[in-house]
This record gives structure tokens, C-alpha cells and sequence, in this order.
């Protein structure tokens, strides 16, 4: 970078700074939030917990990242709605464990059919099929390791990069592909053939 | 079998992507709302943070880049001069105030004099040495 370049980059009006910032990572939580969502359903099947997480994680990223380079927000942003699931599982667990030492249950029951995606052909019965084949999908993630689940959900619905990936999970990319291989033969096992 | 099982999982990835991406096109009307609704609270922090964690860290970047810019352009307004040059130049102006001074030019009649005695100084410690020997 030239330093007029340098004095340009740095010394424009804090507005218009402001303003540019705000649109570009406007324009990548809109890109990202729909896929996110899906994400947060899938892993935790709860609907309104996961837009609180994704909200959660849209605000964590432009407080701790918006400064840093567009390129880098996308395994960032998915490094932090990674955190912000784990949390809610361990919080989960911790708040199951205690409502089942006093006798009571916890919240309603997941209706899968009901938090399947909502109806975009005018065809019932396939409507119906999808719905059902997207149900299935998420019982087998349900039932994969968590780092298996996370290394096939960012490499293969988000297309993330295996580096990236890395990033996202905060672990090695020898460690990426053996997760993502696992999570790949367990679900053929789960799912059957003919999926 | 090996190809069997690399198809099989191809067929399925390609599959689960699938079945994801139209999970996601066909999010419902009210879902994308709170989502768009979700996206703005965000962008309300970043206007929210933006005066106390910007300007604090850009303002001494402009400044630098101001001074490094006005040292530069100073710079760059003054002649080149090496370290060596003025030492060359104070001496050619001491010789030339002796030249065209109208102080003592008897001193310049005399310089083979003052040549002669400067190496007499040198050979007589020598000579005094040589006869201390002997």
C-alpha cells in the first residue's frame, strides 16, 4: 500500500467508514444467516433457541471481528455459532439432568415434521417427502459426534475450505478430514443407500 | 468395492447438500422476517460500537502517516548533501580566506621556511635517538 493510499484508507470520515463497514458485513450476514439458521436447527432442534444463537453469533462477530478483513468472517462467524451450540448442548444437558432429579420434564417434545422446511411447491406429497427426508438428515446428525457433525455440516452444506474449516473449528486440517471421513461413512450407515 | 463406497458417499453428500440448500430457499415468510429482524439488532451494535472502537485506534495511524508524509516532503525540498561534503567545503573556504585575505602574506613568503622546520622536527627526535644508542 502506497502512503497516500494508507492516509486515504485511514483518514476517511468516520461516517463513511462506518457506513462502508456496514454494508459489507451486512451483505455477508445475509448471505450467511438463512444457512446459519438451518445449521442451529439441525444441530439443536429447537427453532427459537437457534435464532437466538444466530443472533448471538451476528452480534459476537461484528464486536470482536468487524474490524478484521471480510475474507476472514466466514470461519470466524462459524467458529463462534460453533461455540455459542456447544454452549446451548452443555447448558442442555446440565438443565435436563437437573428437571429429571426433580421429576419434571423438559419443555415440548421436537416435532421434526413441524420444523421441517416450509412448503415451496404446490405439490403436497413431495412437500411431505422432503420434509421427511429432511427429518431423517437431522436425526442421523443428532446421532454423530459433535466434531464429526460440525467438520460435515461447515465442509459440506457451507463449503467451507478444509483450512477454513480448521479455522472454524479451531483444530488441525489432518484433524478436519479424518472428522469429515467418519461423518461421511456413519451417516451412509445411518441413512442407508437408498437415501 | 473401494469405488462402490467413494461413489456412495459422493451420492450422499451431493444428497444431504441438496436436501440442505432447499431446507434453506424454502425458509417460510415468517422465518425470514425474524432472521432480517435478528440481522438488524446486529448491525445496531456495530453503529453502537463504532466511535469508541474506531477512533481511538485511527487517529494516531492519520497522525503518523501526516508527519512521515511532511518529514518526506521537506526532504525532499533540501539539496542532497553526503555527510562528507561539508568538511570538504569548511576547509576550501579556510584556504580561501588565507588566499584572498589582506592579513600577513609574509607567512605565505616564508612557507618553503615553515616546510623546512616542520621536517626538522621530525628528524631530530630520530637523530637523538640514534646518538642515545650509540
Amino acid at each position: 500500500m502506497t502512503l497516500a493510499a494508507f492516509v486515504q484508507a485511514t483518514c476517511l470520515p468516520k461516517e463513511e467508514r462506518t457506513l462502508e463497514s456496514e454494508i459489507e458485513i451486512d451483505a455477508f450476514l445475509r448471505e450467511v444467516e438463512k444457512r446459519a439458521y438451518r445449521i442451529a436447527v439441525a444441530s439443536i432442534r429447537d427453532a427459537d433457541e437457534a435464532f437466538d444463537i444466530v443472533q448471538d453469533a451476528m452480534i459476537s462477530l461484528i464486536r470482536k471481528y468487524s474490524g478484521r478483513p471480510a475474507k476472514e468472517w466466514r470461519p470466524l462467524f462459524y467458529r463462534i455459532l460453533k461455540n455459542r451450540i456447544r454452549d446451548w448442548q452443555r447448558h442442555g444437558v446440565v438443565k435436563g439432568r437437573v428437571l429429571s432429579f426433580f421429576g419434571g420434564q423438559e419443555g415440548e417434545t421436537y416435532d421434526p415434521v413441524a420444523q421441517a422446511p416450509g412448503p415451496s411447491t404446490s405439490n403436497p406429497d413431495e412437500t411431505v417427502a422432503r420434509g421427511e427426508a429432511m427429518a431423517a438428515l437431522e436425526k442421523a446428525l443428532a446421532e454423530v459426534p459433535r466434531r464429526q457433525r460440525e467438520a460435515f455440516m461447515l465442509r459440506n452444506f457451507e463449503g467451507l475450505s478444509v483450512s477454513e474449516t480448521a479455522i472454524a473449528m479451531s483444530c488441525s486440517e489432518g484433524s478436519v478430514k479424518t472428522h469429515y471421513f467418519r461423518a461421511v461413512h456413519r451417516l451412509r450407515e445411518s441413512l442407508g443407500e437408498h437415501f | 468395492m473401494k469405488i462402490d463406497h467413494v461413489s456412495e458417499d459422493r451420492a450422499l453428500e451431493e444428497r444431504t447438500k441438496l436436501l440442505f440448500d432447499e431446507g434453506v430457499s424454502s425458509l417460510d415468510p415468517q422465518t425470514r422476517s425474524k432472521l432480517t429482524q435478528a440481522r438488524y439488532r446486529a448491525l445496531e451494535e456495530l453503529e453502537a460500537s463504532a466511535p469508541a472502537g474506531w477512533r481511538p485506534r485511527w487517529i494516531p495511524a492519520c497522525v503518523l502517516a501526516v508527519g512521515v508524509l511532511a518529514v518526506v516532503m521537506l526532504w525532499r525540498g533540501q539539496p542532497a548533501v553526503s555527510p562528507e561534503t561539508p568538511a570538504f567545503d569548511v576547509a576550501a573556504l579556510s584556504d580561501l580566506e588565507i588566499i584572498l585575505g589582506d592579513g600577513d602574506l609574509g607567512m605565505l613568503q616564508e612557507l618553503e621556511f615553515y616546510a623546512w622546520l616542520d621536517e626538522q622536527a621530525e628528524i631530530v627526535p630520530t637523530e637523538s635517538a640514534e646518538g642515545g644508542v650509540g
